[in-house]
């Protein structure tokens, strides 16, 4: 499992070909509707990292998700589950 | 499965649609609202909400013009926009109706606004009937949750007049939600790869329509989620139960969505499909809801 620079690197990556443009400075602290993403466009993004790390968010768990380190804490809950 | 064939399954739906709309679902904004149960008191957001939606069912004709052209050769989908379009015109009433009845808003101010909306033109957010009838299946059905919340908020504040109005709105809102998603479901037999495509697409495109269009939008968008929907309540209310019916899950939409990216320069086989659809197929008019 990737530790949480990697993590942050991955969405810094995901983010950036989904919202086609150059997305970077992402820290835990992070706001992901601040990146101007809006939320289906973070489905798109959270589902492209799900694939890569091999791990299955259920839908009701993408609701509520506010910081990135929400979604990193997520995340590895999912991976260890 | 031809386009004939899918025609023929289309218009079976819209049959179904209609005979139930017939026997089950039709309503006289004059007569079918109890008025004599308006509460004069209801709070500033209540009568905001209903301002908005009125405002937003005004570009009715705009949606209509619109929307009809993209599928007048798929019989079933222009009989449904004909329909669609009867049904959406009550909601416009009976708002505009409960504004100046209930003293809230002068027919003056109601005229006055509607001139206002008139200088702006609503333009369809996607360009395919088949893109079309997706949107109109998260629109459809985020206006259904929307009047329901206002439904039950209405009745906590005891006006039995608007109550009635958003819950036959909802009534309406949420049939038109069926079909859309009946039809997508067919069009996801006949080409699921490409009905995908487009629903990403949609999903990546998605916003509520007339945002641009209605005056003060930003306000009353902000009196909107308060009073019923934000985010993460679409998510849960509108757009996961609607890829849940449609039998569509998330890693297929991601897939999608990547596919599409990769080679957006070059897409041959999409760009025929587009036409295809553009030309033969099916969609639906779509309007403006908050």
């Amino acid at each position: 499992m990737k530790n949480r620079s990697e993590l942050i690197a991955l969405f810094e990556r995901k983010a950036t070909e989904v919202a086609e443009r150059e997305i970077k400075g992402v820290d835990e602290s992070t706001v992901m509707s601040a990146l101007g993403i809006d939320s289906l466009g973070m489905l798109e993004l959270v589902g492209t990292m799900e694939k890569e790390l091999g791990i299955h968010i259920p839908d009701d768990q993408l609701v509520g998700l506010t910081t990135i380190k929400d979604l990193i804490e997520l995340i590895e809950e999912r991976a260890a589950a | 499965m031809g386009d004939s064939r899918l025609a023929e399954k289309v218009y079976r739906a819209y049959a179904t649609f209609f005979d139930q709309a017939e026997a089950e679902r039709r309503w006289n904004p004059y007569r079918d609202v109890p008025w004599g149960e308006i509460n004069r008191e209801v709070s500033d957001d209540l009568i905001l909400v209903a301002e908005t939606f009125c405002a937003v069912e005004s570009y009715l004709p705009d949606y209509v013009a619109k929307g009809i052209n993209l599928v007048r050769k798929s019989f079933g989908q222009a009989w449904f926009a004909a329909n669609w379009a009867y049904e959406e015109s009550k909601h416009s009433i009976a708002l505009q109706e409960y504004l100046v009845r209930s003293g809230r808003r002068t027919e003056e101010q109601m005229f006055d606004l509607q001139d206002r909306l008139k200088e702006l033109e609503w333009k369809l957010p996607f360009e395919t009937a088949r893109q079309m009838t997706i949107y109109g299946c998260f629109q459809e059905m985020a206006t259904f949750y929307i009047y329901v919340r206002q439904e039950a908020r209405a009745q906590t504040e005891g006006d039995g007049a608007l109550r009635t109005i958003f819950r036959l709105n909802a009534r309406d809102e949420i049939a038109h939600t069926h079909f859309y998603e009946d039809v997508v479901k067919l069009l996801l037999e006949e080409d699921r790869a490409g009905t995908l495509a487009d629903i990403a697409l949609v999903t990546r495109g998605f916003r509520m329509p007339a945002a641009d269009l209605v005056p003060e939008y930003d306000e009353r968008v902000a009196v909107m989620r308060e009073a019923g929907i934000d985010r993460d309540t679409f998510l849960q209310k509108v757009y996961f139960p609607v890829l849940k019916y449609l039998g569509v899950t998330r890693r297929e939409l991601v897939e999608a969505a990547e596919a599409d990216r990769k080679p957006r320069t070059a897409q041959p086989y999409r760009t025929g499909e587009i036409e295809t659809w553009r030309t033969t197929t099916l969609g639906s008019p779509r309007r403006g809801k908050t």
